[in-house]
């Protein structure tokens, strides 16, 4: 295939080697731009973006709250994590009118932060753009636990009203309501629609009945925002040892 | 539009392969002295981040935004002549702005900064399928996607699974694959579509584009860098793949340091690049490669990564 192999027979031998042995040789150089402040914008850019944003300030600007210390993101339990798991408890209580044991967001649903300061309904839309819905499925102890192993190899879920350990990627030492999980109990949970669906490897919750009133999960966070701000209250949360690495 | 568009594509490869045989020696000694350089700029899970981060004190305040990107990549196009800008999915959610406009101002950005191709996330399922084909009235560059089968649904015939580029005296193919949908897309949403191997697909469209004629395949994959487990991923895929030269990935949201460097099945280097998410950073990967290696059968390819310092 080499086309210099026809010119000298003897040769041939020595230059299908050379031909073979010669690589295509590719430098890459790379650069990644941070795109920062220091770069100048183009101007036609935000001339564009000026109709999209003016009506979007309007709906999104609304200011619901204000946060003390701001909230982030982080596993195995994080005050943001613990500000979301404890509004779909709540709400769902509130919408369904029944007591729920626990209540749970998974992890990769918690989309964004809440900054110190004034929290607005759009900074709710950037924490939870999915148009999930809050849920309330009545499960067995041995599917809850298989459930919570999911979210014990993924690092960890928030998740309000129950406390876990993670322990060589399983779930281990939870309590419910301050009392030891019960493989044969049935477990009122509130969990969003996709998780219950099967999302996020959630199999398990797949076909069990679903109680569903419409519910977004993001209007249950604006509206535990508001209840929040109405009692006096900041958008804030602490650190429980919800859920802790046992292993560390 | 998309068939006129593939039969143009089928029909400049043919032309290709006709000139090919024709002057195969001439031809061949120009491929050796023709040395080629082309720019690869690309981003990835930017998720309706068309404004910068806001300054409130977060650790991405004020990084981001679709005017800032666009004036960079004018000041690159400027500076190099053949330039590819190219999307590796998860165009949507994340700001109200697709809550609000379901991905209409994402795709018009996109078209305005003149991207070449782009791939399908996750994510752009989810205003369902028939919104990203209404959306997709605004793309001036084509959705590549080779592993989704979305016949019977409204994006029947309205993605392609690779295009071929002409930059110089390169011709890139540039091919897309999506990750598994079932388990992570509400089904509601992605409806019919029929999520094939990503791994068989990839490199039969590989090896499609390489028996067209392409010096250069480049992947836009959606299935993330790499897995604890054994879910299929790009470093997987990398290692999997015959034809593949460069794979843009996406999905995990990972800041690469540098791009990753992988032996494929023929012992050749297959690099994989991603640039974390929200259009924080633009990667740009200048290609100089100093001769085409004319031979049919496999030959090896080493790519040596110099590092310019991140601005």
């Amino acid at each position: 295939m080499c086309f210099r192999k026809n010119i000298v027979i003897p040769l041939s031998l020595i230059l299908i080697l050379s031909c073979k042995q010669l690589p295509q040789k590719s430098v890459v150089q790379y650069q990644g731009f941070q795109i920062s402040k220091q770069v100048p914008v183009d101007s036609a850019f935000i001339r564009f973006l000026v109709p999209y944003g003016n009506q979007l300030k309007s709906s999104m600007g609304k200011v619901i709250g204000r946060s003390e210390n701001g909230l982030y993101k982080k596993q195995p339990e994080s005050e943001i994590g613990n500000f979301m798991a404890d509004a779909v408890k709540d709400m769902s209580e509130k919408k369904y009118g029944k007591k729920v044991d626990a209540a749970f967001v998974n992890y990769g649903g918690v989309r964004s932060y809440i900054a110190k300061g004034d929290v607005t309904v759009g900074q709710i839309f950037e924490l939870m753009p999915f148009d999930n819905l809050v849920i309330i499925q009545e499960i067995r102890g041995a599917v809850l636990q298989q459930f919570l192993d999911v979210t014990a190899l993924d690092g960890g879920w928030p998740l309000s009203g129950l406390t876990m350990e993670i322990k060589n990627k399983k779930a281990s030492h939870i309590l419910i309501g301050g009392k030891p999980i019960d493989r044969d109990v049935v477990y009122s949970i509130a969990n969003s629609d996709y998780v219950a669906n099967g999302g996020s490897n959630c199999s398990m919750l797949k076909g069990i009945k679903q109680e569903n009133k419409g519910y977004l999960l993001r209007d249950a966070l604006i509206d535990y925002a508001i209840s929040r701000t109405e009692k006096g209250k900041s958008i804030d949360s602490n650190l429980e040892n919800r859920v802790v690495n046992a292993n560390e | 539009m998309q068939t006129n568009r593939r039969k143009f594509i089928e029909q400049t490869a043919a032309a290709g392969l006709g000139l090919a045989t024709a002057s195969l020696m001439p031809q061949k000694v120009a491929a050796f002295k023709k040395a080629s350089q082309f720019t690869i700029l690309h981003t990835n899970d930017v998720h309706s981040r068309l404004d910068p981060f806001p300054m409130d004190g977060s650790r991405n305040q004020g990084l981001g935004g679709v005017a800032a990107r666009a004036s960079l990549i004018t000041g690159i196009r400027k500076e190099k002549e053949h330039v590819l800008l190219l999307d590796a999915g998860d165009i949507f959610q994340g700001t109200p702005y697709f809550n609000m406009y379901k991905g209409e101002p994402e795709i018009k950005a996109m078209s305005m900064m003149g991207y070449d191709a782009a791939t399908m996330g996750n994510h752009d399922f989810d205003a369902g399928i028939e919104n990203f084909a209404n959306q997709l009235l605004h793309a001036s560059f084509p959705i590549v996607i080779c592993n989704y089968d979305f016949n019977g649904t409204a994006l029947e015939q309205k993605t392609i699974p690779y295009q071929i580029f002409k930059k110089g005296n390169t011709k890139i193919g540039v091919f897309g694959i999506g990750i598994e949908l079932q388990g992570l897309v509400p089904e509601n949403l992605y409806e019919k579509t029929v999520y094939q191997d990503p791994i068989i697909m990839a490199n039969r469209t590989a090896e499609i584009l390489k028996k067209e004629g392409c010096n250069m395949i480049i992947c836009l994959s959606h299935l993330g860098d790499k897995y604890e487990d054994s879910k299929v991923s790009d470093e997987i895929l990398s290692k999997e793949s015959y034809d593949i030269d460069l794979i843009i990935g996406g999905h995990t949201h990972r800041f690469f340091e540098t791009p990753r460097k992988y032996q494929n099945k023929r012992q050749n280097e297959v690099l994989v690049n991603q640039v974390g998410w929200a259009g924080i950073q633009l990667g740009q990967l200048d290609y100089n490669i100093s001769s085409y290696n004319t031979s049919k059968t496999p030959s090896s390819k080493s790519i040596f990564i110099v590092n310019k310092t991140t601005k």
